[in-house]
């Protein structure tokens, strides 16, 4: 569904993304791990057209969207839940998510979109609760659930996430995680997780990358990633130590 | 369909990709851990972001046993051995032994492998599987020994007992498939052959073949005299376990693993890249090893890739059975000797310089022996037996020590071996 090809991108004269290549099929969840610095949220950002590239090509469900507006991009079905949410705080948690569908909505799609609207707050009860109040009251998790619910407003075929527990408690984590496995095994939807909590992508996801200083440098089946020495020293860290001197 | 669905099938886009994702997270890892590649990206002025394509294979520099031999014992790794599970060591002629780590995952891909294999044979856990090999190719067998188990079989591993004692234990235990080499299963067949057993007792109906290429003739034999549907499978320890490409059920070319190796074709002489369908070295890059990754090995073997897809299905690359070696190095039982360096052994043992000798290859009764024929000179035999036995003694224990592989060596008049000398042979079967 997505191929990317010999990724190059900077920020002025500093490179970020070295020969980037890496494929997501229909159906999967991978995820892409990772140091601070190592240029994961730059490839997402890249991917929904928000950076351009220097070099390589993105193809997204057999169209290159390299050099794609991210409107555009959001409009063939890919959509980014940015890195701390960035949801729209003094708006309400339903006119977040109707903010989310605006593409469809200006092509006459409201009764599909209120039935998008029904799912997301079946798929996160707490919104529907909260549907009338105003985002910036809402908690961490809540923030985060409403921003993946905005995405899912765009009816995307695949969702980008950035960092989807950052600053969550562990039980919050553990809900966005479940609610990620079921958007993608009841939705369908496919999925590229980045995400500094590495045990838990590796543990939803089907096959990850490990990023380094923008280059790829090791990648496999989740399961088999989640066994290796070098992952485990270097991104399983506490847990990891904790697990060892038990 | 049979078969791994989720790797033997993809489209030629699909191998593309992941065959180049592999190979620059693989390039990316080697460039930054292994200062021998390091190096030898410097020298041939390259980046790893030069790697654009598997068009740019061509671009990396070629790794050589000699190279492992060099770096030995863990130049090559690209772990911390607090990483690496398991240490295979490769005995041969090089000054040093070739040394191969393997980390856990590693040990899983060659086991997986080699399941693969089984299953591509069609031994199921229904199967009793008995492994039959020589000493020298007894790290093959503990590989294949514990991916029979993987996949459930019943398994008698290699046990250096001799053949008549193997074929008592095929009958009793009845023996469903057998894996050997195609030497090692004529001296079984000469056993029953023999009249020693009732061949009709035989409840074999696979051959699995290893280490040696199986010809068409063997197969052929095998079939007539054992009833059995023989498979081939290439792989040599170095680089990937004994599974490497192996045969599907059509039994035409072998099926590279190529969600793990990259496999090319050069010519042996220049290095260069042969067109495809021409015979040539056979070239592979590891594209999963952690331990060991190695890039463009030269394994001196020769074949040609086929082009034509296979009729089973299957969308991997074939290549055709290995023809020969292009280089000089020869295999006895597993165990790889390169004649040109026996003299360096000879030399630490007999001053002056290195007399000619030739290496003359005997095979008795299916089995492989070796034997050094060494001109006498007066270095060797100044009018003392006593002290050219003990010489004699000593070269034999030295090879055996350095190679794992027993031989004889023959003192001989020069005129004997000159003939052959002048014609450029120093190998004689």
């Amino acid at each position: 569904m997505l191929t990317i090809k010999n990724l190059h991108t900077r920020y002025g004269p500093i490179p970020v993304l070295k020969n980037v290549s890496l494929h997501v099929k229909q159906g999967e969840i991978v995820a892409l791990i990772g140091t601070n610095g190592a240029g994961k949220t730059t490839l997402l950002t890249t991917i929904s057209g928000l950076l351009k590239p220097v070099k390589g090509s993105i193809q997204f469900d057999g169209v290159t969207i390299t050099k794609k507006s991210p409107s555009e991009i959001v409009a063939l079905g890919l959509s980014q839940v940015p890195e701390g949410r960035q949801i729209f705080t003094p708006l309400t948690v339903e006119e977040n998510l109707e903010l989310g569908a605006y593409q469809r909505t200006s092509r006459n799609d409201g009764k599909a979109v209120s039935k998008d609207l029904e799912a997301v707050y079946s798929l996160f009860p707490r919104l529907k609760e909260r549907r009338k109040q105003v985002a910036g009251t809402l908690s961490g998790g809540e923030q985060q659930m409403l921003a993946i619910g905005r995405a899912f407003m765009a009816k995307p075929k695949m969702l980008l996430l950035d960092e989807p527990s950052l600053g969550l408690a562990p039980k919050l984590v553990d809900s966005i995680m479940k609610t990620i496995v079921s958007l993608n095994q009841e939705q369908g939807l496919t999925i590229l997780i980045v995400e500094q909590n590495a045990r838990k992508a590796l543990a939803i996801s089907h096959r990850a990358y490990v990023l380094e200083t923008g280059k790829i440098v090791l990648q496999g089946s989740s399961e088999e990633l989640i066994e290796d020495s070098e992952i485990k020293r270097a991104y399983l860290g506490k847990d990891y130590a904790t697990i060892t001197e038990r | 369909m049979p078969g791994n669905k989720n790797v033997e099938y993809l489209s030629s886009q699909e191998w593309h990709q992941w065959q180049m994702e592999l190979l620059q997270s693989t390039v990316n890892s080697v460039y930054r851990r292994v200062p021998f590649y390091q190096q030898a990206f410097k020298n041939a002025g390259i980046e790893p972001s030069d790697i654009l394509s598997l068009n740019d294979l061509h671009k990396l520099p070629f790794t050589t046993r000699k190279d492992l031999s060099e770096n030995y014992p863990y130049g090559l790794f690209a772990r911390p051995l607090r990483d690496i599970v398991r240490i295979h060591t490769l005995r041969g002629t090089l000054q040093k032994p070739v040394v191969i780590g393997c980390t856990a995952q590693d040990l899983k891909h060659r086991r997986d492998l080699a399941a693969r294999l089984f299953q591509t044979c069609g031994v199921t856990k229904e199967d009793i599987v008995q492994i039959c090999l020589d000493p020298g190719l007894t790290t093959l067998g503990q590989e294949l020994k514990e991916s029979a188990e993987a996949v459930g079989a019943l398994v008698i591993p290699p046990d250096p007992v001799p053949a008549p004692a193997q074929a008592r234990v095929m009958m009793d235990f009845r023996t469903t498939v057998l894996v050997t080499t195609p030497s090692y299963a004529k001296r079984i067949v000469r056993e029953i052959d023999a009249g020693s057993l009732p061949l009709g007792a035989l409840t074999l109906k696979t051959g699995l073949f290893v280490g040696e290429q199986l010809s068409e003739e063997d197969r052929s034999f095998f079939k007539e005299f054992l009833s059995i549907n023989s498979f081939s499978s290439y792989g040599i320890l170095e680089v990937s376990g004994p599974a490497l490409a192996f045969e599907c059920e059509m039994q035409d070319g072998l099926h590279i693993a190529m969600d793990h190796f990259i496999a090319e074709i050069v010519n042996p002489q220049n290095g260069k890249s042969m067109p495809e369908g021409e015979e040539g070295e056979l070239v592979v890059t590891t594209l999963t090893a952690r331990a060991n990754p190695l890039l463009r090995f030269r394994t001196g073997d020769l074949t040609r890739i086929i082009k034509e897809p296979c009729k089973c299905g299957r969308t991997t690359m074939r290549i055709a059975p290995i023809s020969r070696r292009c280089d000089n190095i020869i295999s006895i039982r597993g165990i790889k000797i390169d004649p040109g360096e026996v003299g360096e052994l000879i030399s630490e043992y007999v001053p002056g310089p290195v007399p000619p000798y030739i290496l003359v290859i005997q095979t008795e009764n299916f089995l492989e022996k070796l034997e050094i024929w060494l001109s006498i000179n007066e270095e060797i035999f100044s009018g003392s037996l006593p002290q050219l036995h003990n010489l004699i003694a000593r070269l034999e224990e030295a090879f055996e020590q350095k190679t794992g592989l027993s031989c004889k060596v023959r003192p001989r008049e020069y005129r004997t071996i000159e003939p052959l000398l002048k014609k450029g042979r120093l190998v004689v079967r």
